[in-house]
C-alpha cells in the first residue's frame, strides 16, 4: 500500500544501481572464491546477505523517516549498549572484539551503529537550521559521533572507527563552521598528527603507513596485500582476464580477495573497462543520491541522504585508492561488492534510507 | 509544494561543490587505473606470470660410462631428497615461532642425525639463497625415511620429497682411478666455468672431470602454477624447457681385463698398479691402481669424518698410482739400456761382459743381483737373466746423458697426455738435472744405479707400458687414452659419435738390429728356460717381457726379500708385451713391495695375456672362478694350459 501511494516517488534509477552492483559483487565473490572453495559456500552466503539486504532495504523505506529519527534515540541507545557489551564480553577474534555473536551467527555492532548515528546527526541538525554552528550545539554534534568511535576505537578496530570520520566531516561541512575555526582546526590537527604517531598508533599500523609510502620495500610481508592487488589490477589490463580467470585472485596472492579487495579481482579479471563501468555506477548513484539531498523536504532528510552518502564517498575513495596503493592498506570493505553480511545489509538499510527520503519528498504527496 | 527553508541555497551550494569534488576523486582514480592497467599492464602480466608460474630445474640425466663393449660402469639411480620450500613455510613460522626449531627436531629424528647438524645444515642452505627457490636438507633419504616424511605432509606441508638421479657404479671399486667420481660445485670451480650453478653436481677426478662438459648435458625446466600458499596447481607446459641428457661415454677399458687385474690385487692383497695397452693405437684396456675407493661415496654428500678415513688411509687410495705413483724402475729399464746401448753403438749384439758377481765402477763395488754370477753374458741373455754387470758396463760406456737421451725418447720425464688428470712426469736424471735441479755435480758412480734403474730415476707405470709399446710396435710413441668415443643423442634418438683419435706423439728411431736383439731377449725372459718370467708363459702365444725388482733400502749384502718388513720389501715390476711378432696388447704391473717380479707381478701378466687371446690360447683355459685354481696361481705353480 505503501508503495502504490508512494510509487510514482520512488526512483527505481537509484534502486537498479544499487542492486546491479550488488550483483556485480555476488559474482565476484564467486569469481575470487570457487577455486579454494568449490562449495561455493561464500558466494551463496553473499547472495542471502543481498536478499537480507533488500528485505531490509524495504523495512526501512516503509517506515516514514520521521518516525525513525523520533526513535533515533532509542536505537542509538541499544547500539551504545552493544558496543558497551563487546567491551565487557566481546570475543578477540583477529585482536579486535568487534563481532557479537548469536545463535551461530556473527555481526558487528559498530555497523549498524553507523546508521543509528547518521539518524541521530540527521535528526539534530532537523531541529538546528542555523547557518552556522555555535559552540554548543558543535559540541554536541561531537559528542552524538564520538561516543561510538570512542568505544569502537576501545575494541580496538581503527579502521571501523576511521569509518564514521565522513559523519565528522559532514556535520562540520554542512553543519556549518566559520572559517577561522577551520584555520584553528588545521593547526590542531598539523600538530596532533606527529603526536598521534609517536603516542597512539600501534607499532602495525606505523608499519602500514610506512609500508603505504613504500609498497616494495617488503614484497613478502605488510607491502605484499597491495604489491599483489597491484600486480592483479595491471595484470589485468584493458580487457582483463576473463571471468572466473584472473590468477592472482583465484590463486590466493591477493589476500583478502572476496573482502577488502575485491576491487583488484575486478580490475583483473575485466580490466580497464570493468573498472570503469563500476566506478561509473558508483558515481552515478552517489550523484543521484546527492541531488535527492537537494530535493529533501526537509533539513533533517537533506542531511540524513549527506551523511549515508558520505559513508558511501568513503568508503568507495579509500577501498577503491587502496587498491592501487593511492592510499593505505585499511579494513575498509566496498560497498554492496565487498563480502560481508553486516556491511551489505548497512549499505542496503542506508539506500532504504536514502530512498525513504527520496520517495517522501512532497509534503502532500499525490 | 516544496517546504522552502532559509539556508537552502546554503546547502545546496555546498552540496554541488561537494559532489564536483567527488567528481573529480573519481576522475582521478580511473586515471590512476588507467596508468596501471593500460601504460603498466605489461609489467605487471609478468609479474603476474611469476608469481603463479614457478620455474622448478630438472636436472639433466649424466652420461653413462662405458666399457669398450657396452658394458654400463657408471650410470644415474633414483634417489630421493628432502628439500624445504620456504615460499609455503613462510607464513607457517609466522603464525608459530616454535615452527622451525619443530621442523628440525622431526627432521633430525627422521633422519637419525643430530639436531645441530641439520639446523647447520639448515643455516648453510639457506644463507644468502633466494627464499623462492627450495633448498635441500637431505639427500639419499631411504624409502622408509620418505614414507615417515610423507606420512607429516599434512602437518609440514614444506617439506618436499623430490625424486632425483644419483651417480652409481655399480662394480664400486672397479675402475675406480679411471672413471673417477663426482662432487659438488666447489666456489673455485664456479669461478672457472660461469655456467655452473650452486650444488650441481660435476666430476672431480678421472674421465668424469675430464670429460664432465661431455656428460653433464644441460638442465631444463618446468614451469609449475602455484598459489599463493605455495601449493603446485598444473604444468603450464608450453613454457617447458627439456633436458638434454649428457653424452655417453665408451672407455678403451675391456671390462674383462681390468677386471682380472684388480682381482688379482684384491685377492693378494697387493699395493700397486698394472696397466694394459694396445701398443697399435695407445689405447688403454685396463688400468689398475691398488687399493682404490669406492667412487659411490662420492656420489652421496658425505660428513667430515667420511672424508677423513679416505685421506688418512696409509695406502693413499685416491692416488692413481698407474699414472701418478713415481718408481724406480728397476731391471725393466734395462730394456732402455739394451736399446740405447745397442742403437749408439757402444755394445753390439754379440759383446759380452762377464759377469763374477759383482764389479768395480768408477771406485765403488756393485753387486749384481745373484752371487754366483753370471758368467759371459751377450746383450740377450743379459736381458733373460737380468744380469747387473752387463748394464753396468754398458751404462758406464753410454753415460748419464746418453741414458737420459734415450729415456726421453722413449717417454720417461715427461707426461703422455692422457685423458686423465694429475698425470706425474717423474724424474730422468742427466748431467744438467743434477746442475740445475740438485745444484750439484753428476758423480759418475750415480750413472751406473742409473743404468739398473735405480738411483734418482723414477717413473710411472704408464710411462714404463708406453716405453714397452714403443719397443714392440718399433718406435711409435702414441698419447695413451682411456676414452675411445663419445656417444651423443641427436634429437631423433640416433647417437651421433665422436672418436677420440689415436695420435702418435713422436717416433723413435731404433735400429732394426737392436730392435731384434732386444725383443729376442725379452722372448727369452718369458719362454726360454731360466728366464726370470717364466710365470707369466702362456703356451701358445709369443709373450715377449722383463721383470724387475727394485730394491727399497739399501742393504749390504744379498737377503731374501720375504724376511724384510713389508714396507722396506723390493717393489715388482713385469713390463711385457704379445704376441712377439705381431704385438697388440702391452701388459705392465707394478706391484709396491711386492718382492720379486718373477714371481709376483709376472703371475697376472699371464692372467692378462690369457684373457685378452682368450682365442688365440689354444686347449682347455684355467677357470680362474674356480679357488682352487687360483690358489695355484697365487702359488706359482701355474698349470700349463692343457697339460696337467
Amino acid at each position: 500500500m505503501i508503495f502504490r501511494d508512494r510509487g510514482p516517488n520512488i526512483d527505481w534509477n537509484f534502486l537498479g544501481t544499487a542492486v546491479v552492483l550488488a550483483c556485480i559483487g555476488v559474482l565476484l565473490v564467486y569469481s575470487a572464491t570457487f577455486y579454494t572453495e568449490p562449495t561455493l559456500t561464500t558466494a551463496k552466503k553473499q547472495m542471502l546477505w543481498v536478499c537480507v539486504g533488500i528485505l531490509l532495504m524495504i523495512a526501512f523505506m516503509v517506515v516514514d523517516y520521521h518516525i525513525l529519527f523520533d526513535i533515533a534515540p532509542i536505537l542509538y541507545g541499544i547500539g551504545i549498549v552493544l558496543l558497551l557489551y563487546l567491551m565487557v564480553f566481546g570475543r578477540l577474534t583477529a585482536n579486535v572484539r568487534s563481532w557479537i555473536h548469536i545463535a551461530g551467527f556473527q555481526f558487528q555492532p559498530s555497523e549498524f551503529m553507523k546508521i543509528f548515528t547518521a539518524l541521530m546527526v540527521a535528526r539534530f541538525f532537523d531541529s538546528n537550521d542555523r547557518a552556522y554552528l555555535d559552540v554548543r550545539s558543535f559540541l554536541i554534534v561531537m559528542g552524538i559521533i564520538s561516543l561510538p568511535v570512542g568505544l569502537i576505537i576501545i575494541q580496538p578496530d581503527f579502521g571501523t572507527a576511521a569509518s564514521f570520520f565522513p559523519l565528522y566531516a559532514v556535520a562540520m561541512f554542512f553543519g556549518g563552521i566559520r572559517p577561522r575555526v577551520w584555520v584553528a582546526m588545521i593547526l590542531v590537527a598539523a600538530l596532533a598528527l606527529p603526536a598521534a604517531w609517536y603516542l597512539f598508533l600501534k607499532p602495525y599500523q606505523k608499519e602500514r603507513v610506512v609500508i603505504f609510502l613504500n609498497p616494495e620495500r617488503d614484497p613478502l610481508d605488510a607491502g605484499y596485500q597491495v604489491t599483489q592487488a597491484k600486480i592483479a589490477i595491471g595484470s589485468g589490463g584493458i580487457h582483463g582476464k576473463g571471468f572466473r580467470h584472473g590468477t592472482q585472485g583465484k590463486l590466493g596472492f591477493v589476500p583478502e580477495h572476496h573482502t577488502d579487495f575485491i576491487f583488484a579481482v575486478l580490475g583483473e579479471e575485466w580490466g580497464f573497462i570493468g573498472v570503469s563501468v563500476v566506478l561509473g555506477l558508483y558515481l552515478y548513484f552517489v550523484t543521484l543520491a546527492l541531488t535527492f539531498a537537494k530535493h529533501a523536504r526537509d533539513r533533517g532528510g537533506t542531511f540524513l541522504i549527506i551523511g549515508l552518502v558520505a559513508f558511501f564517498v568513503f568508503h568507495i575513495l579509500i577501498n577503491v585508492s587502496m587498491q592501487i596503493g593511492v592510499l593505505p592498506t585499511t579494513g575498509i570493505p566496498l560497498p554492496l561488492i565487498s563480502y560481508g553480511g553486516s556491511s551489505t545489509m548497512m549499505f542496503f538499510i542506508a539506500i532504504g534510507l536514502i530512498a525513504n527520503v527520496e520517495m517522501r519528498r512532497f509534503v502532500n504527496a499525490p | 509544494m516544496r517546504v522552502y527553508r532559509d539556508d537552502q541555497k546554503f546547502l545546496q551550494f555546498r552540496i554541488n561543490a561537494v559532489l564536483w569534488g567527488i567528481v573529480a576523486a573519481f576522475v582521478f582514480l580511473a586515471g590512476s587505473f588507467w596508468f596501471v592497467q593500460g601504460v603498466q599492464a605489461d609489467k605487471y602480466r609478468g609479474l603476474s606470470e611469476a608469481n603463479a608460474l614457478r620455474e622448478i630445474e630438472i636436472p639433466p640425466k649424466r652420461g653413462l660410462i662405458l666399457d669398450r663393449q657396452g658394458k654400463i660402469l657408471a650410470d644415474n639411480q633414483p634417489a630421493y631428497r628432502l628439500q624445504v620450500d620456504r615460499v609455503v613455510m613462510k607464513p607457517l613460522l609466522k603464525a608459530d615461532k616454535e615452527r622451525r626449531a619443530k621442523l628440525i627436531a622431526f627432521l633430525a629424528q627422521v633422519l637419525q642425525r643430530p639436531p645441530l647438524e641439520v639446523e647447520a645444515r639448515w643455516e648453510k642452505e639457506t644463507k644468502g639463497q633466494s627464499i623462492s627457490q627450495p633448498f635441500t636438507i637431505a639427500e639419499d633419504v631411504s624409502l622408509s625415511q620418505v614414507a615417515t616424511v610423507q606420512a607429516q605432509s599434512i602437518a609440514f606441508p614444506e617439506l618436499n620429497v623430490v625424486p632425483v638421479q644419483r651417480r652409481n657404479y655399480p662394480y664400486g671399486t672397479m675402475a675406480a682411478h679411471v672413471l673417477g667420481f663426482i662432487g659438488e660445485v666447489n666456489d673455485r670451480d664456479i669461478k672457472q666455468n660461469k655456467e655452473l650453478e650452486q650444488g650441481q653436481l660435476i666430476g672431480k677426478r678421472g674421465v668424469e672431470l675430464m670429460y664432465d662438459p661431455y656428460l653433464r648435458g644441460r638442465g631444463g625446466a618446468e614451469y609449475w602454477e602455484y598459489d599463493a600458499d605455495g601449493r603446485r596447481l598444473s604444468e603450464y607446459t608450453p613454457a617447458r624447457k627439456q633436458p638434454v641428457p649428457g653424452d655417453n661415454i665408451y672407455l678403451t677399458v675391456d671390462f674383462e681385463l681390468q677386471r682380472r687385474a684388480e682381482q688379482y690385487f684384491i685377492e693378494n692383497e697387493m699395493v700397486g698398479s698394472a696397466v694394459v695397452l694396445d701398443p697399435r693405437n695407445g689405447e688403454v684396456l685396463a688400468m689398475v691402481s691398488s687399493p682404490a675407493y669406492n667412487p659411490n661415496v662420492y656420489s652421496r654428500r658425505f660428513a667430515g669424518d667420511v672424508y677423513k678415513t679416505i685421506t688418512s688411509n696409509p695406502f693413499k687410495i685416491e692416488l692413481n698410482r698407474a699414472i701418478q705413483g713415481l718408481y724406480s724402475p728397476g731391471s725393466v729399464f734395462k730394456i732402455v739400456m739394451a736399446m740405447a746401448g745397442l742403437s749408439e753403438g757402444v755394445v753390439d749384439p754379440r759383446t759380452t761382459f762377464n759377469c763374477g758377481g759383482s764389479g768395480v765402477f768408477f771406485g765403488r763395488r756393485f753387486r749384481c743381483w745373484k752371487k754366483e754370477g753370471h758368467g759371459a753374458v751377450d746383450v740377450e741373455r743379459a736381458l733373460k737373466v737380468s744380469c747387473d754387470i752387463y748394464f753396468y758396463n754398458t751404462g758406464g760406456r753410454l753415460g748419464v746423458d746418453k741414458i737420459h737421451d734415450y729415456a726421453r725418447k722413449l717417454t720417461f720425464g715427461e707426461i703422455s697426455h692422457i685423458d686423465l688428470d694429475g698425470e706425474r712426469a717423474g724424474i730422468v736424471p742427466s748431467t744438467q738435472w743434477a746442475n740445475e735441479k740438485q745444484n750439484r755435480k753428476w758423480y759418475p758412480s750415480e750413472t751406473i744405479s742409473v743404468a739398473i734403474g735405480q738411483g734418482p730415476l723414477i717413473v710411472t707405470p704408464l710411462q714404463v707400458a708406453n716405453m714397452t709399446a714403443a719397443v714392440a710396435n718399433g718406435g711409435k710413441v702414441f698419447q695413451p687414452h682411456v676414452v675411445r668415443y663419445v656417444d651423443r643423442v641427436q634429437r631423433d634418438g640416433s647417437y651421433k659419435r665422436f672418436r677420440v683419435p689415436s695420435r702418435v706423439l713422436h717416433e723413435v728411431e731404433l735400429s732394426a738390429p737392436a730392435l731384434k736383439a732386444v725383443r729376442q731377449g725379452l722372448w727369452a725372459v718369458v719362454n726360454e728356460q731360466g728366464g726370470t718370467g717364466g710365470n707369466a708363459r702362456v703356451e701358445g702365444l709369443d709373450i715377449s717381457g722383463k721383470t724387475g725388482s727394485v730394491q727399497v733400502i739399501a742393504y749390504s749384502g744379498w737377503i731374501k726379500a720375504a724376511s724384510l718388513p713389508f714396507k722396506f720389501r723390493d717393489h715388482a715390476w713385469f713390463a711385457s708385451f704379445a704376441p712377439r711378432d705381431n704385438p697388440q696388447m702391452v701388459v705392465v704391473v707394478f706391484v709396491e713391495h711386492g718382492g720379486a717380479g718373477g714371481a709376483d707381478a709376472a703371475p697376472l701378466g699371464k692372467l692378462l695375456f690369457e684373457s685378452g687371446f682368450r682365442d688365440k690360447v689354444q686347449g682347455a683355459r684355467l677357470d680362474l672362478n674356480d679357488p682352487e685354481t687360483l690358489d695355484q696361481i697365487r702359488e706359482g705353480e701355474l698349470p700349463l694350459p692343457n697339460t696337467r
